[in-house]
């Protein structure tokens, strides 16, 4: 009689310790899907200011027009404002708009030998690269956690804890996407030289 | 003329070599703890064996107490006793309380161990003073970014020629990654990025936390079988039986197998790193490139870096965590083991487990 009691306590509290594991991961896992969220804002916003300085110092060197920064300028108010009223779509198109932009810039420096030629140019073509790069692995980051915290909160003994307090833990993470239609477009794009 | 040239590439599923890789460590850090208290369990079987008088009260109730006629518990009683807890298993719980204090000892003095000997300096966001050293920093924040970090960790060049990496530190708080000034100069951005994916995947997937613990406890196992071996030897209170063999038996085999278990499980966390690299930089091209160039680099100037490498004081402490293993291309250091025990995969199946296979001519 008592060690059938012992061992009912035995498997209840390892039910319990069960239970609160995979509770404690879950929440983790949809914090640092939120934390990576954030991240893509960082890397956008520092984006915008790198492209800022860079195109004041390419002015410099040609007639670049001033056109072309009223243009990121213009581009990033209107990326600022579509995430304030939670259009996402409007927004990762105005941010695609300023990566067109920035590619323009690298050609720009391979077409003025000047500008090529001094050291500064090449720091500056790192920036543009390291400044494009650390937002994309953001997204993929972003995206490889919702990959994670969504197999797992799918997974067999992980989903009956989330059905017990799907408040806290059922949510809904959209991947970072592009639409149909801007994928339809870049398969067709090819380089005009 | 690109080192990928006569070679052919597929898509590697990053994903099932991480859960493979991380089965097998599971499957050694299984067989770590079962040898630990097979260990404890023999000696506590030695010590309650050869003192022939029961130590439980409760014993008492069994048996009378008279010093030289008390009976003699067979061994297999002896095991039954310990096993379901009737004697308290001394030997194991010391050994267990010896283990957690070194281990807690080791991880509170591991920083600093690992640049021991070498001429380096660290590299922060300021203070860059060329291009590579500046691509360099971005490239390590590229991947921390990329595989979720919360901390930056530090970098270091080491002044060496020889092309090599390792990462260091006991948490995410701690991590360090170190390469040589021979890596800096000649892999190109991509490459280099994919060999720092790699040293990250090492902190990220806690593996210096688990190498170290593994190689605390196997030296604590032979430590700890070492005693009975002497007391054995020299003990005047043993009795004639198997057990005494079963213990000169094991003192010679068991350096061997913690030995092999601690290469394969060095062995498995390089696959896993090379499939955390893959992960983060989404390509294998880029690490199959470094390898390639690292090992013709090491192959063409033998001589030299054998030299380098041993004139380097404490390398012995840096060689498991390197990124390529300079014993691949013939250089080994002085007092090093047996060359059929390595502490790397070869290239060629670092390669294959890329999904990197040779064009057949």
């Amino acid at each position: 009689m008592n060690t059938t009691l012992v061992v009912i306590l035995i498997i209840v509290a390892a039910l319990f310790v069960w239970f609160v594991s995979i509770y404690n991961n879950l929440i983790h896992m949809i914090e640092a899907v939120r934390n990576n969220q954030k991240q893509i804002d960082i890397q956008l916003d520092r984006r915008f200011k790198v492209f800022e300085s860079l195109i004041e110092v390419v002015k410099k060197y040609m007639d670049y027009e001033q056109s072309t920064l009223s243009k990121v300028v213009a581009l990033r108010s209107k990326a600022v404002a579509a995430s304030n009223a939670g259009d996402e779509k409007t927004r990762i198109e105005a941010e695609n708009g300023i990566s067109k932009i920035a590619s323009g810039l690298n050609i720009v420096f391979e077409q003025y030998p000047d500008l090529k030629a001094n050291q500064n140019a090449l720091q500056l073509q790192e920036e543009i690269v390291n400044t494009e790069n650390k937002l994309a692995f953001a997204k993929q980051a972003l995206n490889d956690s919702i990959e994670r915290y969504n197999a797992t909160k799918k997974s067999l003994f992980e989903s009956f804890v989330v059905a017990l307090v799907p408040s806290k833990l059922d949510q809904n993470f959209v991947y970072w996407q592009l639409s149909e239609q801007t994928v339809a477009d870049q398969e067709k794009y090819t380089v005009k030289l | 003329m690109s080192k990928l040239d006569n070679y052919s590439s597929s898509a590697p599923d990053w994903r099932l070599s991480l859960q493979k890789n991380q089965k097998n460590t599971i499957k050694v850090i299984i067989l770590f703890f079962l040898i630990y208290t097979a260990i404890g369990f023999i000696f506590d079987l030695y010590l309650y064996d050869s003192m022939h008088q029961p130590v439980n009260y409760s014993d008492l109730i069994h048996y009378s107490v008279v010093r030289a006629n008390a009976p003699i518990l067979p061994l297999s009683t002896v095991a039954l006793y310990l096993v379901t807890f009737k004697i308290f298993p001394i030997a194991t719980c010391v050994m267990l309380v010896i283990a957690l204090f070194s281990l807690w000892i080791t991880y509170a003095f591991h920083r600093g161990l690992m640049m021991l000997g070498t001429d380096y300096q660290e590299i922060t966001a300021d203070n860059a003073k060329s291009l590579e050293e500046k691509q360099l920093y971005n490239v390590v924040e590229e991947m921390k970014i990329a595989s979720g970090l919360g901390f930056m960790p530090k970098i270091y060049i080491i002044d060496a020629s020889y092309m090599n990496a390792f990462a260091s530190g006991y948490s995410e708080k701690s991590a360090l990654i170190a390469i040589t000034r021979g890596l800096l100069n000649r892999l190109d951005r991509n490459e280099l990025e994919a060999v720092i994916a790699h040293e990250l995947s090492h902190i990220r997937h806690n593996d210096i936390r688990l190498i170290l613990t593994a190689v605390v406890l196997s030296n604590l196992i032979l430590i700890a079988f070492d005693i009975i071996f002497r007391s054995v030897l020299y003990g005047r209170r043993t009795r004639d039986n198997g057990l005494v063999f079963i213990i000169i038996l094991i003192r010679f085999i068991l350096p061997v197998i913690t030995l092999l278990l601690m290469l394969y499980l060095s062995r498995t966390r390089e696959f896993m790193a090379d499939a955390g690299s893959v992960e983060l930089m989404r390509s294998n091209e880029p690490l199959a490139s470094a390898l390639l160039k690292i090992h013709s680099d090491h192959t063409e100037n033998q001589e030299a870096y054998n030299q380098q490498y041993s004139k380097t004081p404490h390398e012995n402490v840096r060689r498991p965590s390197y990124f390529y293993s300079p014993q691949e291309a013939g250089i080994t250091f002085l007092g090093s083991l047996n060359s059929l025990f390595s502490t790397h995969p070869s290239l060629e199946k670092r390669l294959k487990a890329l999904g990197i296979v040779q064009n057949k001519t």
